[in-house]
């Protein structure tokens, strides 16, 4: 039997433990917000989602841009039940009405839901990742939590917070997969690879045929029809009308004409190295939009980002860049513009081909990098302000880099004239590519995102 | 120090209000599936991931519901319910007519009003409707009745009487394309509505149900009391395009329209499987339970009731039921049929919740055991599942609460995917030997004259004496699975009770009084009467 004081010390004991399992039952423990862990997480899984891009077969520069904006979109939906002064994104995107939410008294860990959402997004969207890939998938969700310490403390994170952050996780990327299904890129490029149907270009004058020296099939013809994210559709942002077609000397396409057959072929040293630094050719490297997101990723890594900061920035650039290539694909094959390389050939110079890259196998207007790198730019500028000094080292293990620019603008700019230095697009595929591009920035920085 | 253990008891008391109520007594459920000569599988492969339900119906008229089970490409089969009262329950196998393939879901009704039951059959191909001829013997009435469908994957169904009708209307939902299952992915089919034809005895030609989104579950169910039951169907996102949830307007003699968020429609994207309605907070409107994946919904009506405007409960009444609560497996669950009843006979509705991986998804559990939710007299649910021996780790689908036993409590079917149907017997406090029913009960079989023989769109309403309890007579809801005949009332300590009917497009009828722990037939144009088995 127990002494007397110890019976009274053990009541109290038990009292307490009682009042605690009590409070317990009415007031969950506070979880740590998303903002007081830091963008480790997010910065993994997006520097591994570059390279799957880069090494995957399949992923041309729309493709990309896509699964980047699911699994950016996965990140921002998986945290924001964690971040109290943002709105989920479900009712703003189109057809997405609701996501799962979060269990109110359950706490959850927020690097291991968003470790566990971007994994199963990664696995469904590069799901043709070679067997060493997709290794490398599976070893950065398993080790992530060694890695990270600080945002993983054992100390906190039992397994059973773990496994049910896991779980919540798990459950988004499903939810916004099963939404990804049905917008019609899944079809250009899905698990069950489907071919695209017959595409027959229109033909007469003046259209887009196919170019030198491969003569390729258009690429993804109908991806101007997938839904998009933000815009309410794909025309919502048009870009200013390209000149009619003629071959009437002075005629403005005339002119343009000329102008890319003078450049291209007197291009400065400068001028070539601008063309083949934002090339971004699929399969030699992330695409456009992995560049931007490569960025990106830099600057939240030396701005010592949270996870909440990660998640917003990285779907507003990701929905803005992948909107833009649909508006960009809308408008190229609404109009089906032809290539310099075609019509200097058929009315300037029958036998010169631009010379530092080979044109690539869809309509000229509007170019298309210049339509992501205007809506990337956009984006940035809103995020870390306009006057943002960064340092580009996507190409430095190809020995072009680091570059450092003044501002997001001026590297899109460049993004965009690069173009016209290579002799692949006219001038006024530029200019009208970066109005159409920060219209569909516009549009995306106006969802309501902080409550 | 005396005082301490008064001071702490005095404490104890004080803190008491910060736990939950009294928890429910849990009943006992004894798995009798090979006892009960149960025997039936629902195989196949994609075109069966969804579907495999169950129907329970008296069509030889000694009060035991047959049953009548799914079996996708199995044979579906029909088992006569041979069991003594309140004894173990035996099912035997029959020939009765109603024996083909590709079948998923089925619901009883009497459709052509002669008293004797029919059946309504949905199918990977054309939805069979099958005559009850008396005895349990059935005929092919598809083409009699001109209940026309298309060679396609058939998913949900419910019915109603519309004001005026002798004949029911129909609403059938389908599942996705079947010549697009390499990409099914955005390729859902349209439902179908079908009235009586002029002059009865048949089917005009179907309403096209558009858009569909892959409909799992439909509900005809007067939301709002007004008088006139809506369509609630709950749709799958897995497969649908821009698709929600959807409540549909099924007005007299006008076409089908969908209400819109203008009218209070709030847009919601569920993996939705099934449907259960029940007035819970006693307030006359009906709680709509919604099954999903990990995402289950408890909706209750917002508002006044004029618009469709409903919120979200399940995790205020403790209803979520997002993971397995044994078994150890982490992964999120996957919810299909959902039944409100009262197994405890507490007078409080039960939630009984069948689940269970679609195939072998990795991201969902595949030890997935089924829930029964008690519910507290503080409007919260307890899961007890586990504690009443139900929990089953198979893949479960469609099922039903129904007394198959007359012993006044509800027994327990489930059909599982790619693997035998389950049956389990409440014996409430007692034991497979001695059952002990937990507190008191009746059950009501209403009838009345005129085409809708069984009073399909009544609510009944119990007088318990601190409070009410309702329930709306439907046909329809759950997932493919469909009950006809006693509609079941826990009525707790009460020995006798009033009631009262509210009939289809009628008024109330008088209150009534009933002894408990028994099983009643209420005419209306009659009154009520002890029911005896013949």
């Amino acid at each position: 039997m127990l002494p007397r004081r110890a019976w009274a010390a053990s009541a109290l004991l038990a009292l307490a433990g009682l009042f605690a399992l009590a409070v317990h039952a009415q007031a969950p423990p506070s979880a740590r917000p998303a903002a007081s862990f830091s963008a480790a997480v997010a910065n993994e899984w997006f520097g591994l989602a570059l390279q799957l891009t880069q090494q995957t077969p399949g992923f041309s520069a729309p493709v990309a841009s896509r699964a980047f904006a699911y699994l950016g979109l996965a990140l921002y939906e998986s945290v924001v039940p964690g971040m109290p002064q943002y709105n989920s994104l479900a009712g703003q995107l189109n057809e997405l009405s609701s996501l799962p939410a979060a269990q109110p008294d359950e706490v959850l860990h927020w690097p291991s839901v968003a470790n566990a959402a971007l994994a199963t997004m990664t696995r469904m969207m590069w799901s043709n990742a070679s067997a060493e890939n997709k290794a490398r998938i599976d070893l950065l969700e398993r080790t992530m939590a060694l890695k990270y310490g600080a945002d993983f403390d054992p100390a906190m994170l039992t397994p059973e917070i773990s496994n049910r952050s896991a779980t919540f996780g798990r459950l988004m990327a499903m939810a916004i997969m099963t939404w990804a299904r049905t917008d019609g890129g899944h079809e250009a490029w899905g698990a069950l690879r489907r071919g695209q149907p017959n595409y027959v270009p229109p033909g007469g004058a003046g259209q887009w045929s196919a170019t030198p020296p491969a003569f390729a099939p258009p690429l993804l013809p109908h991806w101007g029809q997938n839904r998009p994210f933000v815009l309410k559709e794909a025309a919502a942002c048009p870009a200013p009308a390209p000149p009619p077609y003629s071959e009437e000397p002075g005629s403005a396409l005339y002119k343009d004409a000329q102008e890319v057959l003078r450049i291209s072929s007197n291009a400065t040293q400068e001028q070539r190295q601008y063309a083949l630094y934002w090339a971004d050719d699929p399969g030699k490297t992330p695409t456009p939009a992995g560049h931007w997101v490569f960025i990106t990723n830099d600057l939240l890594k030396l701005r010592r980002a949270s996870l909440a900061d990660a998640a917003q920035t990285f779907a507003q650039l990701n929905l803005a860049m992948a909107d833009a290539f649909i508006s960009c694909w809308a408008t190229k094959y609404a109009l089906n513009v032809v290539r310099p390389v075609t019509y200097v050939q058929l009315v300037l110079d029958s036998s010169w081909v631009p010379t530092l890259m080979d044109t690539p196998p869809f309509p000229e207007y509007p170019s298309g990098h210049s339509v992501q790198s205007s809506a990337a730019a956009s984006v940035l500028e809103r995020i870390f302000g306009a006057n943002t000094s960064f340092t580009d080292n996507t190409h430095n293990d190809r020995g072009w880099g680091p570059r450092t620019f003044r501002d997001f603008r001026s590297a899109a700019d460049e993004a965009a004239r690069s173009r016209l230095f290579a002799g692949i697009h006219f001038n006024f595929g530029v200019t009208g590519g970066q109005a159409q591009g920060r219209c569909v920035a516009d549009k995306v920085l106006a969802l309501r995102l902080r409550k | 120090m005396k005082r301490l253990p008064v001071l702490l008891l005095t404490t104890l008391v004080a803190a008491a209000p910060l736990w939950s109520a009294e928890p429910p007594a849990v009943p006992r459920f004894v798995e009798e599936t090979d006892s009960a000569g149960l025997q039936s599988r629902f195989d196949g492969d994609f075109e069966f991931q969804v579907g495999g339900g169950v129907a329970t119906f008296d069509c030889d008229g000694d009060g035991l519901p047959e049953v009548y089970v799914t079996g996708g490409v199995n044979k579906a089969k029909f088992y006569r319910n041979i069991s003594t009262r309140g004894g173990p329950i035996k099912l035997q196998e029959e020939r009765s007519g109603l024996e083909l393939t590709g079948a998923n879901g089925a619901y009883p009704l009497d459709i052509d009003g002669d008293g004797r039951v029919d059946l309504v059959v949905l199918r990977v191909g054309e939805v069979q409707a099958f005559r009850g001829l008396g005895g349990c013997k059935f005929e092919r009435a598809t083409d009699k009745w001109n209940l026309r469908s298309a060679n396609a994957w058939h998913s949900a169904f419910s019915a109603t009487w519309e004001r005026g009708q002798p004949w029911p209307t129909l609403a059938i939902g389908t599942y996705v394309d079947r010549s697009k299952a390499d990409f099914p992915w955005g390729s859902c089919t349209s439902g179908a509505v079908l009235r009586p034809a002029a002059g009865g005895k048949a089917f005009a030609n179907p309403l096209e149900l558009a858009p569909g989104h892959c409909a799992l579950s439909m509900l005809f169910s007067d939301w709002n009391r007004s008088g006139e039951a809506a369509l609630r169907v709950s749709n799958d996102r897995e497969y649908y395009k821009g698709g929600q949830e959807q409540l549909w307007k099924i007005a007299p003699a006008q076409a089908p329209q969908l209400y819109t968020p203008e009218q209070g429609w709030k847009p919601l994207q569920i993996w939705g499987m099934g449907i259960a309605s029940h007035d819970l907070d006693g307030d006359g409107k009906p709680e709509v339970y919604l099954t999903s994946m990990a995402d289950n919904k408890l909706q209750k009506l917002e508002g006044d009731g004029s618009r469709p405007n409903f919120g979200d409960i399940a995790f205020k009444r403790g209803v979520t039921a997002h993971r397995p609560y044994v078994g150890g497996d982490i992964h999120p669950s996957t919810a299909w049929h959902a039944q409100f009843a009262d197994v405890n006979h507490d007078g409080l509705a039960d939630l009984f919740v069948v689940k269970g991986n679609v195939a072998s998804m990795p991201d969902f559990a595949m030890l997935d055991p089924n829930n029964l939710l008690l519910q507290n007299s503080d409007g919260q649910f307890v899961e007890a599942g586990q504690l009443s021996g139900i929990a089953s780790y198979k893949r479960g689908r469609g099922g039903m609460l129904v007394d198959l036993n007359a012993d006044g409590m509800l027994d327990m079917l489930v059909v599982n995917r790619w693997d035998k149907a389950q049956l389990w017997r409440n014996v409430g406090s007692g034991t497979a030997d001695k059952p002990q029913p937990m507190g008191g009960w009746r059950q009501l079989r209403l009838i009345q004259s005129g085409g809708n023989r069984d009073a399909i769109g009544a609510w009944v309403e119990v007088d318990l004496g601190a409070r009410t309890i309702r329930q709306e007579l439907t046909v329809g809801g759950g997932h493919a699975s469909g009950h006809l005949g006693w509609m079941h009332f826990g009525l707790g300590a009460a020995q006798s009770v009033k009631l009262r009917v509210l009939w289809p497009q009628g008024s109330w009828g008088p209150w009534l009084t009933a002894a408990s722990g028994g099983f009643y037939a209420v005419d209306r144009q009659n009154g009520i009467s002890a029911w005896k088995a013949p």
